[in-house]
């Protein structure tokens, strides 16, 4: 028997916005359906996070003044998770949690709100809000999909997570979606973004199983539903065709 | 002037077509004259207008019900509580020479068209439900939704009304800097206990600290104060209890006045409280309060009843606290049950279904007596996999995304599970298809063809 796979869910007290909760149901699911165990952590913003105790960590989405409080307390810690992060810690940071891997997030009135300065990155508030459907394309999972609804504008020199089929991603111009660095997944996409894109589930899965040394290849799922529900999105949402929705 | 005449000709159009005109009428005559609320609003003697995030709607009515004993009033009915929704409700009491025939209007409001109509109609009285998570894709972040309710109010004179209980109410408040009057539970009423991690006002919004509870009514709804400031729940102006049926409530230091109830659940039990507390100060009596709530009638797709067969109870869902106050009642509910959950996502009824994941399924994921579960609608396969995901067995999980087969093919479960009920859960633009189809079996009142295709 493996040990469990230990997931931290950093501050959901505080980083709730866009049903981070589906992401971290998907991870534990998909775990459990191949007979593997997961350790599910919720870290709320009242206690310290070690990034050592954990095999992968998921940073969510929350509003401005509530990014701002988990900002202070991660800074705290900064040298300490970008030692992990360089030495391959698996990090998926979505929307907000995104925004703070990067050196800072400009506000509105031009304060800048520091980052983790995990990545070479920064987000400046702009105006209208990025809102709707995406897709996306990426190497190493296919197409990704989901929602995205984001304020921020985010430039980077690191590689996309993936490039826009449909949508607006990290800044509306440059065609580009979140960020690929090491092990650290950064994405605008919600929607929320595991339970439809299962093969960017079992990926972040595999990565930090191999992190954690436990010696597992994970088997293929039946995922009727997943690419029914993905198929359908890609149809009636992307006006894709049926036969592109298609493809993994 | 013309556009009311364009405006009065779409409502008698529309009515001669029998067909529901809620917003129509009032679109195009805003669209000829942008200025027509304003026109017709400074004739209004008085607005009350009903605002936040959940029950808007039943509040709105149930205030209405009592309203209405003295005075005809002007009501926005159904939801339609956008400008165009507004502007066709004063229309239809509006001369074709302009002039308003009736003097008091009481509106519903949605938090994003507060700060829009304002300035245009004479707000005496402002009541604010709550505020919670609702349609993030149209209003941006929850902090958003506080600064339009705040914008708004700041541009009357009203009386707010708001409830002492949740946390970003009093937050608006105290910020608010005219007359306001709290409505809130009674202790008695806390609980310990805390199932859903909906925490949307668990932060002091004056300094950030993490809100500390004494107990919960539900969601964020609690006895809460700030560990580091001088922020906490302020004592109700309004107190209330209630007792299965009943709902007592005290003003100050008068004696308690009990009122039938004519709605279920604790949620709905706000709303009453909310609207008894609007409706003293408008100054309507006990007596007459009393009278009003008798004769109230409750809204489509609240817990509402079709003599179908087998039968079925037609619930509207469109955020993760309304959700789950349906899901709490529908698990409360004894027997074996069928659910068929309708999920949409057009503008109306919110582009991002990602709030699907904040709601509490896992209460009837976990509960054994909801035998089968039929989704549908735009987004069916995301409300599978919802479910899927929360743990329901997948062998019980059926998705047809068309609504009118969806709807049949879970009442045929039903029937063949032993005729138990059927609980329709839908998001909004699903829910007059739903009730119109619903109606249309209660009427035949027997199995409809399976899968016929639908014409609308
Ligand atoms: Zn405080």
């Amino acid at each position: 028997m493996n040990r469990p796979l230990c997931i931290a869910h950093l501050y959901p007290d505080l980083l709730n916005l866009y049903a981070d909760k589906g992401n971290i149901l998907t991870l534990k699911r998909r775990l459990e359906w191949r007979g593997l165990e997961a350790q599910v952590t919720l870290v709320t913003s009242s206690e310290e996070a070690r990034p050592g105790d954990y095999d992968l960590v998921l940073l969510g989405g929350g509003s401005d003044r509530e990014q701002e409080i988990v900002s202070r307390t991660l800074r705290r810690s900064r040298d300490e998770w970008k030692a992990a992060v360089e030495d391959g810690l698996p990090l998926l940071a979505v929307c907000g949690g995104y925004q703070l891997l990067g050196e800072y997030y400009q506000l509105p009135d031009g304060t800048k709100v520091p980052g983790l300065e995990l990545l070479d990155m920064v987000t400046v508030a702009g105006s209208p809000r990025l809102i709707g459907n995406v897709a996306i394309e990426s190497d190493e999972c296919g197409t990704i999909v989901g929602f995205e609804n984001h304020g921020g504008r985010t430039t980077h020199h690191h590689a996309p997570l993936g490039k826009v089929i449909s949508g607006h991603g990290n800044n509306g111009t440059d065609g580009h979606e979140g960020v690929r660095y090491k092990n650290v997944f950064g994405t605008y996409i919600h929607g929320p973004l595991l339970p439809k894109n299962p093969a960017l589930a079992d990926f972040i899965l595999q990565t930090a199983l191999d992190y954690a040394g436990i010696d597992v290849k994970l088997e293929p799922l039946d995922d009727e539903l997943e690419k029914a529900a993905r198929t359908a999105f890609q149809v009636r949402r992307m006006n894709l065709s049926e036969v592109a929705a298609q493809t993994p | 002037m013309f556009g009311v005449w364009i405006g009065k000709l779409v409502l008698l159009l529309l009515s001669m077509l029998r067909k529901r005109a809620t917003s129509l009428p009032g679109k195009i005559a805003l669209k000829v004259s942008p200025r027509l609320l304003r026109k017709l609003g400074t004739q209004l003697e008085r607005c009350i207008v009903v605002t936040g995030t959940n029950g808007k709607t039943t509040t709105a009515r149930l205030l209405a019900a009592a309203m209405k004993q003295e005075d005809p009033i002007i009501h926005n009915t159904e939801g339609a509580n956008l400008p165009q929704g507004l502007a066709t409700a004063l229309l239809r009491h509006t001369s074709w020479f302009g002039r308003l025939r009736r003097k008091t209007a009481l509106f519903e409001i949605d938090e994003a068209t507060l700060p829009l109509v304002a300035e245009t109609l004479p707000i005496k009285v402002a009541v604010v439900t709550n505020v919670f998570r609702d349609q993030l894709d149209r209003y941006g972040e929850l902090d958003t939704t506080v600064e339009k309710l705040l914008a708004g109010l700041r541009k009357t004179d009203a009386v707010a009304i708001l409830n002492a209980d949740d946390p970003l109410a009093r937050h608006i408040g105290l910020s608010y800097g005219k007359t306001v009057l709290y409505f809130g539970m009674s202790k008695e009423h806390l609980k310990q206990e805390h199932r859903d991690q909906m925490r949307d006002g668990a932060f002091c919004m004056q300094c950030g600290h993490e809100l500390q509870y004494d107990g919960f009514y539900y969601g964020q709804l609690g006895d809460y104060h700030c560990p580091n400031c001088d922020f906490f729940r302020p004592v109700p102006d309004f107190v209330g209890h209630f007792q299965e049926s009943r709902l007592e409530v005290t003003q100050g230091q008068l004696p308690p006045v009990s009122f039938q109830l004519p709605v279920r659940g604790i949620f709905n039990v706000y709303n009453a409280l909310s609207a008894i507390a609007a409706a003293r100060v408008c100054g309507l009596d006990a007596s007459v309060i009393q009278q009003g709530l008798r004769q109230y009638q409750p809204p489509l797709g609240r817990m509402q009843a079709f003599p179908t067969r087998p039968h079925t109870v037609l619930n509207l869902i469109k955020n993760p606290t309304g959700c789950d106050s349906v899901l709490q009642a529908i698990h409360s509910e004894p027997g074996d049950k069928v659910l068929c959950i309708a999920i949409n996502d057009l503008a109306a009824d919110g582009k991002d279904v990602s709030w699907l994941w904040d709601a509490d399924f896992e209460l009837i994921t976990e509960d054994d007596s909801v035998v089968k579960c039929v989704t549908t609608g735009l987004r069916a396969e995301d409300m599978a996999l919802r479910l899927k995901y929360g743990g329901y067995p997948e062998s019980n999980l059926s998705y047809v995304p068309e609504l009118e087969a969806g709807l049949d093919h879970a009442l045929e479960l039903a029937r063949a599970s032993g005729d138990v009920p059927v609980y329709v859960l839908s998001t909004y633009t699903a829910l007059y298809p739903l009730a119109d189809l619903l109606k249309r079996r209660a009427h035949n009142n027997e199995p409809a063809a399976m899968y016929r295709p639908s014409v609308s």
